[in-house]
C-alpha cells in the first residue's frame, strides 16, 4: 500500500513556564495516495501542529512519520519539495506584486528563470488572478490572498497539497471557487489534505477523513465506509413517498423484523431499520397495489459523522 | 537547491526600495551637510584670530564631525534594518510561506545578513563619499593619499559598527514575540550604550576620584601637579573600563586611531600645537583589540540568533 501520509505514535508537547500542552497525542494516521483527505476537528484540536510536523516546520516530541515515503524529521527538505502547503495563518510580501511574490517562491523552489515565468502564469491563471498579476498584494482582498496562497502551493507542481483552514474568511463565492479548484486538482490525481473545522464547506469534497480532538485521533477511514458503519450502528433511515392507502403500508412495514420504527411525517413515511429494507418496502407497496413515488435511504452527513465520533470522544474523555 | 543569494537578492531589493532606508540615508546626508557647514563656519570665524590653533589638513577639519555623525548613524541604520528581520516575517505570516519551501532555515538568516551588509555598505559608502566630497568643496581642503586611505578604512569600520548593531537587532528580532517589542528593546539598548553608560561611567569616575575644588593650578607644586595628572588618568581608566561595555566606545577608539583625529588622546595628552601623528599601521595595531571586540560582538549576536532561529518552533 502506498501511503501519502503515515504517522506512528506521533506526539508533540509544547512546554512553557506556565503549562505543558499535549498538542498531538500518539497519533497514528494512514492516508493513501490520491485521496482527498479531511483532517477534521474543532479549533485547538492539534490540526495545525500536525501539519507543521508533517512538513518539517516543527519537530515531533516523540513518534515518527512519513510523507510521500520521506521521514518527517530526517528528510523534511524532500517533503517540502513535493508538498504544496497553504498554512494558516499566512501572508505575502504586501509591497510586492502577485507575480513578484510567486517568482520569489518559485526561486526558492529552484525553478529555473525560464521556467519560472511560465509556471507563475500557469498557476495565476489556474486561480483566476492572472489579470491582477501586476497589482501589489497589499491591496488584495482576503479571498484574493487565499487564491494566491493556493497558487504558491501549486507552483512546485506538488504530489501532495496540504491546505490548513482553506476556506476560513472566504465569502461563499470564494469557498465555492476553492471547492471547484480542489475538485480539478483531485481529478489530476493529486493527494489533497484539507484541515478544517468548517465541515459543511469542504466536507463534501473528502473521501477519507480523520477526526481529531485535543491531539487524539478519534476516528479515521474512508467516508463511505464510515457512513455505512454509522448506518449499521445507528440504523438505516429510509424515506418513502407513496400514493393510496399509506396507513396500511405503514402497518405492513412495521411488521418487518428489521424495522424498529415507522412514522408518518406529512406525505412521507419515515422508517428506521437495522438493515436496508428498501426492496422489502417496494414489494409490500406492490402487493398492496400502491404506487411508490420515491424510496430513498437517508445517509448520514459528514456533520452527523463528526458529531457522532466527536461526542463519543468527549464521553470517553470524561469517563 | 536555492542558495542564500536568492534570499539576499530579494531582501536587498526590498531594503533599497523601502522608504525606511531612503529616509535614513537622506536624513544622515542632511545631518552631515549641516555638521560640515558648522565646521566651515567655525573655521571661517577663527581663521583670522591670532593665537587660535587651526586643525591641520582635511581630516583635522572634518574627522571629528564624521566620527560623531557615524556614531549615531551606523547604529540607527543597523537597528532599522534588523529589528523586524525575523519577527516581522513571523507577524506577517511570510515566514511560514518561505519555510514551507525546500529551503534550509540558515539560508534565510544568512541571506538577510548578506543583504543588510550590502545595503549598509552602500548607504555608508554613498553618504560618506557625498559628504567627503561636500567637505572638500566647502572647506576647500583636498584630502591627501594617506587621508583617503584612512577614510576608506573608516568607512570599512563604520560598516562593521553598523553590522554589530544589525546583529544585535536580528537577535532581538529572533527572540521577541513582536516587532514592536524588538524595536523598543533595540532603541533602549542603543540609548543605554550611547548616553546612559557614558554618563554612568563619568559619574562613577568622579565619585571614585572626585575633583578637588578650590585649588589653583597656577599655585600647584610639581608633586601636586603630578598627583592631579594621576587622578585624571585614573578617572579616564575608570570611564574607559565602564564604556568598554558598549560597542560605541570601541568604534570611537577605532575611528580615532584610524582617522588620527587631532585629539591624540590615545598616545598622549591633548595639545593643539603638538599632536603626534600616528601612521595607519600604528593606528590599526592600536585599534586591534577594539576591532576584535566589534567583530566578536557581531559574530556572537549573529550566531546566537542563527542558533535560536534554527531551533525555533513555527506555529
Amino acid at each position: 500500500m502506498s501511503y501519502a501520509i503515515e504517522t506512528y505514535d506521533l506526539t508533540k508537547i509544547y512546554k512553557s513556564e506556565e503549562k505543558t500542552v499535549v498538542a498531538v497525542d500518539s497519533l497514528n494516521l494512514n492516508v493513501e495516495k490520491g485521496l482527498v483527505f479531511g483532517l477534521l476537528g474543532p479549533n485547538g484540536a492539534g490540526k495545525t501542529t500536525l501539519i507543521m510536523m508533517l512538513t518539517g516546520l516543527t519537530l515531533p516530541t516523540s513518534g515518527s512519520g512519513k510523507v510521500l515515503g520521506y521521514d518527517i524529521v530526517k528528510e523534511s527538505l524532500q517533503i517540502r519539495r513535493k508538498v504544496g502547503l497553504l498554512p494558516d495563518p499566512f501572508g505575502f510580501y504586501d509591497h510586492l506584486t502577485a507575480e513578484q511574490n510567486l517568482e520569489y517562491i518559485a526561486a526558492l523552489n529552484d525553478i529555473s528563470k525560464a521556467e519560472r515565468k511560465k509556471r507563475v502564469k500557469e498557476v495565476l491563471t489556474a486561480v483566476g488572478l492572472y489579470e491582477v498579476k501586476d497589482r501589489k498584494v497589499g491591496g488584495f482582498s482576503r479571498g484574493m490572498k487565499q487564491r494566491l496562497g493556493i497558487a504558491q502551493a501549486l507552483i512546485k507542481d506538488p504530489e501532495l497539497l496540504i491546505f490548513d483552514e482553506p476556506t476560513a474568511g472566504l465569502d461563499p463565492e470564494g469557498a465555492r471557487a476553492f471547492r471547484e479548484q480542489v475538485g480539478r486538482l483531485s481529478k489530476e490525481g493529486k493527494t489533497i489534505m484539507l484541515s478544517t473545522h468548517l465541515l459543511f464547506e469542504v466536507g463534501p469534497l473528502c473521501n477519507y477523513i480523520a477526526i481529531i480532538d485535543r491531539g487524539k485521533l478519534i476516528v479515521q477511514g474512508r467516508v463511505r465506509e464510515l457512513v455505512e458503519k454509522m448506518m449499521v450502528e445507528e440504523g438505516y433511515r429510509i424515506r418513502v413517498k407513496a400514493t393510496g392507502d399509506v396507513q396500511t403500508l405503514i402497518t405492513n412495514i412495521a411488521q418487518l423484523n428489521e424495522v424498529s420504527e415507522v412514522k408518518r411525517e406529512g406525505d412521507t413515511i419515515l422508517i428506521k431499520a437495522n438493515r436496508d429494507v428498501r426492496s422489502d418496502v417496494n414489494k409490500i407497496a406492490l402487493s398492496l397495489g400502491l404506487e411508490v413515488l420515491s424510496l430513498q435511504i437517508e445517509e448520514p452527513t459528514l456533520e452527523d459523522l463528526f458529531m457522532k465520533y466527536y461526542r463519543r470522544g468527549e464521553v470517553a474523555e470524561h469517563a | 537547491m536555492p542558495s542564500m543569494f536568492t534570499v539576499a537578492l530579494k531582501e536587498f531589493s526590498d531594503i533599497m526600495k523601502g522608504k525606511r532606508f531612503i529616509v535614513l540615508v537622506i536624513v544622515f546626508g542632511l545631518l552631515l551637510t549641516v555638521a560640515i557647514a558648522s565646521v566651515y563656519l567655525t573655521v571661517m570665524q577663527n581663521i583670522n584670530i591670532p593665537g587660535i590653533a587651526m586643525p591641520r589638513g582635511f581630516l583635522g577639519r572634518a574627522a571629528y564631525t564624521l566620527i560623531a555623525m557615524m556614531s549615531y548613524f551606523a547604529p540607527i541604520i543597523g537597528l532599522a534594518l534588523g529589528f523586524d528581520a525575523i519577527s516581522g516575517e513571523k507577524e506577517k505570516g511570510t515566514l511560514k510561506i518561505v519555510l514551507a519551501q525546500p529551503v534550509y532555515r540558515d539560508i534565510v538568516v544568512n541571506g538577510k545578513f548578506l543583504a543588510a551588509l550590502l545595503a549598509t555598505s552602500l548607504a555608508i559608502l554613498v553618504a560618506s563619499i557625498a559628504n567627503i566630497g561636500g567637505a572638500v568643496f566647502i572647506l576647500g581642503v583636498t584630502p591627501t593619499g594617506e587621508e583617503v586611505a584612512r577614510l576608506v578604512l573608516f568607512i570599512v569600520f563604520s560598516i562593521l559598527f553598523a553590522m554589530t548593531y544589525y546583529s544585535i537587532a536580528v537577535l532581538l528580532s529572533t527572540i521577541s514575540k513582536r516587532t514592536t517589542q524588538s524595536m523598543i528593546i533595540g532603541v533602549v539598548l542603543w540609548a543605554i550604550f550611547t548616553f546612559v553608560i557614558p554618563i554612568i561611567a563619568s559619574l562613577v569616575a568622579f565619585t571614585v576620584r572626585p575633583i578637588r575644588i578650590g585649588q589653583n593650578i597656577q599655585n600647584m607644586t610639581r608633586e601636586e601637579m603630578q598627583q592631579l595628572m594621576e587622578e585624571m588618568r585614573s578617572r579616564t581608566v575608570i570611564t574607559e573600563a565602564i564604556n568598554s561595555f558598549t560597542p560605541n566606545y570601541h568604534f570611537g577608539r577605532i575611528a580615532q586611531y584610524i582617522l588620527n583625529v587631532y585629539t591624540g588622546m590615545a598616545i598622549g595628552p591633548r595639545n593643539s600645537t603638538e599632536v603626534r601623528s600616528i601612521s595607519i599601521m600604528e593606528g590599526l595595531t592600536s585599534a586591534w583589540p577594539n576591532i576584535l571586540v566589534l567583530v566578536l560582538v557581531t559574530a556572537i549576536a549573529f550566531i546566537a540568533s542563527y542558533m535560536i532561529f534554527m531551533r525555533q518552533e513555527i506555529r
